[in-house]
């Protein structure tokens, strides 16, 4: 595919910057669709196929992460994400969104050609879902299928609020969680401060995996009523 | 925020449990009071007593006597005229001589006193006859020209200055409760206050980073548009200017959410972000060098956006002012320790601590030949002591320059 014929998307909900994006990627030859938020891209992609999509992380009603996780699962196009905030950067390239790159704003014109011209060099991605298998220290545990297995092969027999922990801690590794946080993230609210339940079921997580894994202390308490997985996370 | 909730529920059970004590107090006296009113047939007892005694033969009043005495009552005979004087002021005896008149007078009317006795339960000197039954000595001058002497002895109440012990401990119970509503109330409203803190210091940081995300925007499209500047220099300075702005942003709010506590907290290998930092200055020429050193463990927990920023005012700060950046890691089993020497006039012994405060820049040694508020080196303070660290300014040991340390503690698995 010739790069002069490359159709690049641009969803942005700054209509100043969509307009100067698109100037500058049309002065290099790029063919340019714009969108302001997810409806007007979704319409945009019923009739046509860009080659590359570059999507704002903050856009009103369903925001860029949002988007960029339903469009790596179905398209094969990559996604330059653009994002205004520096501590975001984390969460747009995590193992969530499957962005394939990413610029933060501000960005020059000359930066964010170099960048497309670089992503349309790879080419389409080879279709690949985002991994739900990971290996945690010596374990592995799969996501969709809701199993831990140990380093012989063994499972390791968790109950499901125990999975939906351990899965929690996956997601966010190497990062303090709180006790509101893995309330709100593994039953969508924030317990009451005393509730001892989240506490009861660290501590027996805790406990099956140090029994099965020989790396001791895989989540660690932290001062103030917080735990850590303490393993780094890798995609199997 | 658990500690207090703690105290609360403690204070509310403490509450409750004094309310439930008072009310049990109470409900003790109501019925006990009313109890006495009516089981204590004082003056019919002792009108049938004056009857019986005035009929019997002398070999039955011992009898008598003693078959009437018990924990409650003693009776007597006294030869001769003993009557008393009724004391006008106190109520029970005013009120038991009233009816024992009244009992009396069916017999004809006898003589009679009614008094609070001196010894046992007597305290009526106070008027606290209501809370503490006191003991009565009445007595009536028979025809037989004896005296009964009747002692009307109250249940024996262990008492405490002169009242029942059950009045102190209610009285107690009701200045504790009143004590515990205080505190509760107190503390409910300082939870208050902490709500509406946290609330203000959230607003605060929403505020600044909605400001940060708005002028970013405005950042980009000025940043799309000065490409247009035909002049290279010129470019290249709005350039410079719009990234020093965006540098002031983010230091601002990064300072805003360290001095509030709101930094993320997770694992940092400290070694590999310094290594990074250094290899994107070293990528553009700048004479930025890192000592090797053996492989250490420098994991901390930390804001792995707050660290990069540190390191990084550390190391422009040192090209900016010291020429070159010398950096160096060390770690023992407690602290990792980061030191950026430069190679420029050093910083005088007296100006370290103040040169670490907002806004303070040596003017006289460093002119302002670009932005930079004096910002850098607060800023990195502020972060490093939101981890638990400490930042101090020496000599640096091999050149005149000057040496900044950073010292951060490692993360301990628990």
């Amino acid at each position: 595919m010739s790069e002069a014929a490359s159709t690049v998307l641009i969803v942005e909900d700054d209509a100043v910057i969509r307009r100067l994006v698109s100037e500058a990627l049309r002065n290099e030859g790029f063919g340019v669709e714009a969108a302001e938020d997810a409806a007007e891209m979704d319409a945009i992609l019923v009739r046509t196929r860009p080659d590359l999509v570059i999507l704002d992380v903050m856009l009103p009603g369903e925001d860029g992460l949002s988007i960029c996780r339903r469009l790596h699962a179905h398209e094969r196009f990559p996604i330059l994400m653009l994002s205004a905030k520096s501590d975001e950067i984390d969460r747009v390239v995590g193992l969530e969104t499957g962005a394939d790159d990413y610029l933060v704003k501000p960005f020059g014109p000359r930066e964010l050609i170099a960048r497309v011209r670089a992503m349309l060099r790879r080419g389409p991605r080879v279709h690949s879902p985002l991994g739900r298998r990971f290996s945690v220290g010596s374990l592995t545990v799969d996501l969709d299928a809701r199993q831990v297995i140990d380093a012989q092969s063994a499972p390791v027999a968790l109950t499901s609020a125990e999975f939906d922990l351990f899965a929690c801690f996956i997601q966010r590794p190497r990062r303090v969680l709180t006790r509101d946080q893995i309330g709100k993230w593994t039953r969508g609210r924030i317990p009451d401060p005393l509730d001892r339940s989240i506490d009861m079921i660290v501590s027996r997580l805790r406990r099956k995996l140090d029994r099965s894994s020989k790396d001791a202390n895989l989540i660690s308490t932290v001062r103030n009523g917080g735990y850590l997985l303490t393993a780094h996370v890798t995609p199997v | 925020m658990r500690l207090s909730s703690a105290v609360r529920v403690c204070l509310i059970i403490v509450l409750s449990v004094t309310i439930v004590w008072i009310g049990t107090v109470a409900l003790f006296y109501l019925s006990s009071a009313s109890a006495i009113r009516n089981n204590r047939p004082l003056p019919a007892q002792v009108a049938a007593l004056v009857s019986l005694l005035e009929q019997a033969s002398a070999t039955q009043r011992p009898l008598i006597l003693r078959a009437v005495t018990s924990q409650s009552m003693a009776a007597r005979l006294e030869p001769g005229n003993h009557i008393g004087v009724t004391p006008k002021l106190q109520r029970v005896p005013r009120l038991t001589a009233r009816a024992v008149d009244q009992y009396l007078s069916v017999l004809g009317g006898r003589p009679n006193s009614v008094s609070i006795r001196r010894e046992g339960n007597a305290r009526g000197g106070l008027g606290f006859t209501f809370a503490a039954p006191a003991d009565l000595e009445i007595r009536v001058l028979l025809s037989t020209n004896e005296t009964l002497v009747v002692d009307a002895l109250s249940y024996p109440v262990a008492n405490f200055f002169g009242v029942p012990v059950g009045f102190v401990a209610g009285l107690t119970g009701a200045v504790l409760g009143l004590i515990a509503l205080f505190a509760l109330q107190r503390e409910i409203a300082f939870n208050r206050l902490q709500v509406r803190i946290s609330h203000l210091v959230r607003g605060r940081i929403a505020m600044i980073g909605g400001i940060s995300h708005d002028v970013r925007t405005f950042l980009t499209r000025l940043r799309l548009r000065v490409d247009r500047i035909p002049d290279e220099q010129e470019r290249d300075r709005a350039v410079a200017d719009i990234a020093d702005m965006i540098r002031l942003l983010d230091d601002a709010l990064l300072a805003s959410r360290a001095g509030s506590g709101e930094l993320n907290e997770e694992l940092i290998d400290f070694a590999q972000i310094v290594s990074a930092e250094v290899d994107d200055r070293r990528a553009v020429g700048k004479p930025v060098d890192l000592a090797s050193t053996a492989p250490l463990n420098s994991t901390i927990l930390g804001d792995r956006l707050a660290l990069r920023r540190v390191i990084a005012n550390l190391i422009d700060n040192a090209l900016f002012y010291g020429k070159a950046a010398h950096l160096s890691i060390e770690a023992d089993s407690e602290f990792v320790t980061l030191h950026v020497d430069d190679e420029g006039p050093g910083i005088p012994p007296d100006q370290r601590e103040q040169i670490l405060e907002p806004f303070v820049r040596l003017e006289d040694s460093r002119n302002r030949r670009t932005g930079g508020a004096g910002l850098g080196l607060a800023v990195a303070r502020s972060l490093v002591e939101a981890h638990g660290g400490k930042i101090s300014i020496t000599d640096a040991p091999l050149s005149k320059g000057a040496r900044l340390t950073v010292q951060l503690p490692l993360f301990v698995a628990r």
